[in-house]
């Protein structure tokens, strides 16, 4: 019988979930991936007090797997991604926090993956991960290895080509702008304003990481890292975005300070750069007001006067 | 060069004495009030925690009174202080104030370049002294405050130790040299174990876990250890500013230890540092539980990453450790009528439970 393992769809699904599904694929599983967000998700998850509402989303995503009869929740503990870098301390301790809050929890796969000092980590990640299912450590690097390539094949590459639409820089954790409910179709409400929207995941690692470069102090946040990088790149490209939005969720600790980072680069260059906070009490009329705010501004300043 | 640092606690009295005896100019910002929150609040990002908004106002009364260098804390993550000073640098830049910004990375080879640029032509001994004298007022501080803790529920004047002890601290803020300091501390100790007691009290003890900015200023806290001592609690504060100079910077074989075992203890609650103090926050309140201290008050700014954590997961610590476990989270909008009620509740919950506990356990 194969052994049922279940993703949630939130946080760094949004990154590294096509990954997982074909490594967890590989090693012979069958893979559940929740489906949207909805409210009912956002309820279960609004038993945790203070936290950000993308892990609110992640616990309602636990909530619903724990129902659907499971052998496994893969809950990686994803310490650091990159050398000297760190995820949010809330993505760090997810783990614990699913253990303290949840009775009657499926196992967690629960594989640490810390790249910070260590660049073998991940390896010894993916053993461990198939060791708990039952599978060689050559059989899993293999399973592994596959996933990665597909992985890498599907890298962007960001080119400030002209177009006749004018573009919008969209910053946010994909987590926050890919889901629907959070962000509550952004992307979509800004097409069909007329504006292309690039965001940071349009813009590669090397790309972001060389503008970062211009940074006083690197970012020790892997995602605000490139956030931060994408940001810059798109402001300081031939031609420039037209306007930066700058999407978070109320109170997201990295954000506050990248928040205010990425503002001050845009307006030393004269590119308007609005702040959009959201959660859980945002409403749907004051949030399209806001965008048809901003992006008629950015149209009557492209007309010339 | 006139140096300025941000406040926390009695801090500023250890920073000055260190950077006068590397032969510096000093310029304290005035103490926390409400314009230097005002003044934080207005030039921060919005949901950024409070100790940088403070800093920020702290930094800006600096400069207005003629402060030319900043020296503040750097740091690797993932808490927020370890990026603090990059945008602090910038907001300070945008308002229009010239300065220097000295960022203490915690490497050794930046912190021996910043003290080449604090005190370029001074000899070794006289750096060693100067941090000598100043440790030494560090570790005075926190004692007198410790022994105050202890007797503030017990003693009959209320607010007589307090009192003792802030004398105390005026004149350690004035020692100029060890000999100085030690007979400061010998009068204070001895003023202080002259306060008249209560005689056979067994009061509550509550211990305080949580983010150091938080636990050791006042004015953030809003004086909730005084207000505990004045409603008859014995306050154990896990953090003081020499427990964390001596754990963090020093490296000290006996804060090491302790360190290992709180991680032990936090080890099936929380099972990776993440930054801040969460973990000690945890492990602290499993050792107070089995310690059979009544209570434990977990305090944070809002929106602290590495705390919030430890909040989420501290309800499953206290049932397990059969300890009860309050969170406090403080901001610019925390009042003290409010802080008053809860903490007013808590303490007659404890009460209640003691009461309720020794009825049944007569022994």
């Amino acid at each position: 019988m194969t052994v049922r393992i279940g993703i949630p769809r939130g946080l760094l699904y949004y990154q590294y979930g096509a990954l997982w599904e074909r490594f967890l694929q590989g090693l012979g599983a069958e893979v559940v991936v929740t489906g949207d967000t909805s409210k009912a998700t956002l309820d279960c998850g609004s038993v945790l007090d203070d936290v950000c509402l993308p892990v609110k989303v992640y616990f309602g995503h636990i909530y619903e797997l724990a129902a659907r009869n499971v052998d496994y929740l893969f809950t990686p503990r994803i310490i650091s991604v990159a050398a000297r870098q760190y995820c949010c301390p809330k993505i760090i301790g997810m783990p614990d926090i699913l253990h303290s809050n949840m009775e009657q929890l499926p196992p967690l796969l629960d594989i640490n993956v810390n790249l910070h000092q260590n660049g073998c980590s991940l390896y010894q990640a993916v053993i461990a991960a198939g060791r708990r299912l039952g599978k060689n450590p050559l059989f899993s690097l293999y399973a592994w290895h596959n996933a990665w390539q597909n992985h890498r094949r599907e890298q962007p590459f960001f080119c400030p080509c002209r177009t006749d639409r004018q573009r919008i820089g969209l910053i946010g954790h994909s987590y926050i702008i890919h889901d629907h409910q959070i962000s509550m179709n952004v992307i979509d409400k800004l097409s069909n304003l007329g504006f292309e929207v690039i965001t940071p995941d349009m813009v590669s690692l090397c790309q972001a990481a060389a503008a970062a470069k211009t940074l006083n102090k690197k970012i020790f946040w892997s995602n605000s890292h490139h956030m931060a990088g994408a940001a810059l790149t798109l402001i300081q490209s031939t031609p420039p975005v037209d306007g930066l939005i700058f999407m978070t969720s109320f109170a997201c600790g990295p954000d506050a300070l990248i928040g205010e980072l990425i503002k001050r680069r845009a307006h030393a260059l004269n590119i308007p750069c609005m702040l959009l906070t959201v959660d859980e009490h945002t409403a749907e009329a004051g949030f399209v007001t806001r965008l048809e705010a901003f992006t008629d501004m950015l149209s009557r300043r492209r007309q010339p006067c | 060069m006139l140096i300025t640092f941000p406040h926390m606690g009695d801090m500023s009295i250890v920073l000055k004495t260190l950077f006068n005896g590397l032969g510096r100019q000093v310029s304290v910002p005035p103490p926390i009030s409400k314009r230097t929150l005002e003044l934080g609040m207005k030039y921060s990002p919005e949901t950024v925690c409070l100790p940088f908004k403070v800093n920020v106002g702290n930094f800006i009364e600096a400069l207005e009174q003629g402060a030319d260098t900043i020296v503040t804390c750097g740091g690797v993550g993932p808490c927020r202080l370890g990026y603090y000073a990059e945008i602090q640098r910038s907001i300070l830049q945008d308002l229009g104030f010239r300065f220097d910004m000295i960022v203490v990375e915690p490497a050794i080879t930046n912190i021996l370049k910043n003290l080449h640029r604090v005190a370029p032509k001074q000899s070794l001994p006289n750096i060693y002294s100067a941090f000598r004298l100043a440790t030494a007022k560090m570790n005075t501080l926190d004692s007198l405050q410790q022994k105050v803790y202890r007797l503030q529920p017990r003693e009959i004047n209320p607010g007589e130790a307090d009192s003792v002890r802030l004398q105390g601290v005026r004149e350690i803020d004035t020692a100029e040299t060890l000999t100085a300091l030690a007979a400061v501390r010998q009068e204070t100790e001895s003023k202080l174990d002259s306060v008249k007691l209560r005689s056979g009290i067994q009061p509550l003890r509550i211990g305080i876990v949580g983010e150091i900015y938080v636990m050791l200023e006042p004015f953030m806290n809003q004086d909730l250890a005084s207000h505990l001592g004045n409603m008859g609690v014995e306050v154990h504060q896990t953090m003081f500013l020499s427990d964390y100079v001596n754990g963090h910077l020093f490296r000290k074989q006996e804060y090491l230890k302790l360190f290992q075992h709180l991680a032990a203890l936090a080890q099936p609650y929380l099972r990776h540092t993440i930054g801040g103090h969460s973990l000690k926050s945890i492990g602290h309140t499993v050792n107070m539980g089995r310690k059979n201290f009544d209570g434990v008050i977990h305090i944070f700014p809002f929106t602290c990453m590495p705390e919030i954590v430890a909040k989420n997961i501290l309800p499953k610590v206290s049932s397990d450790a059969n300890i009860p476990v309050l969170s406090l989270t403080f901001d610019e909008q925390s009042g003290e009528a409010g802080l008053m009620t809860r903490l007013e509740a808590f303490v007659d919950l404890l009460k209640y439970r003691r009461s309720s506990q020794t009825a049944a356990d007569p022994d």
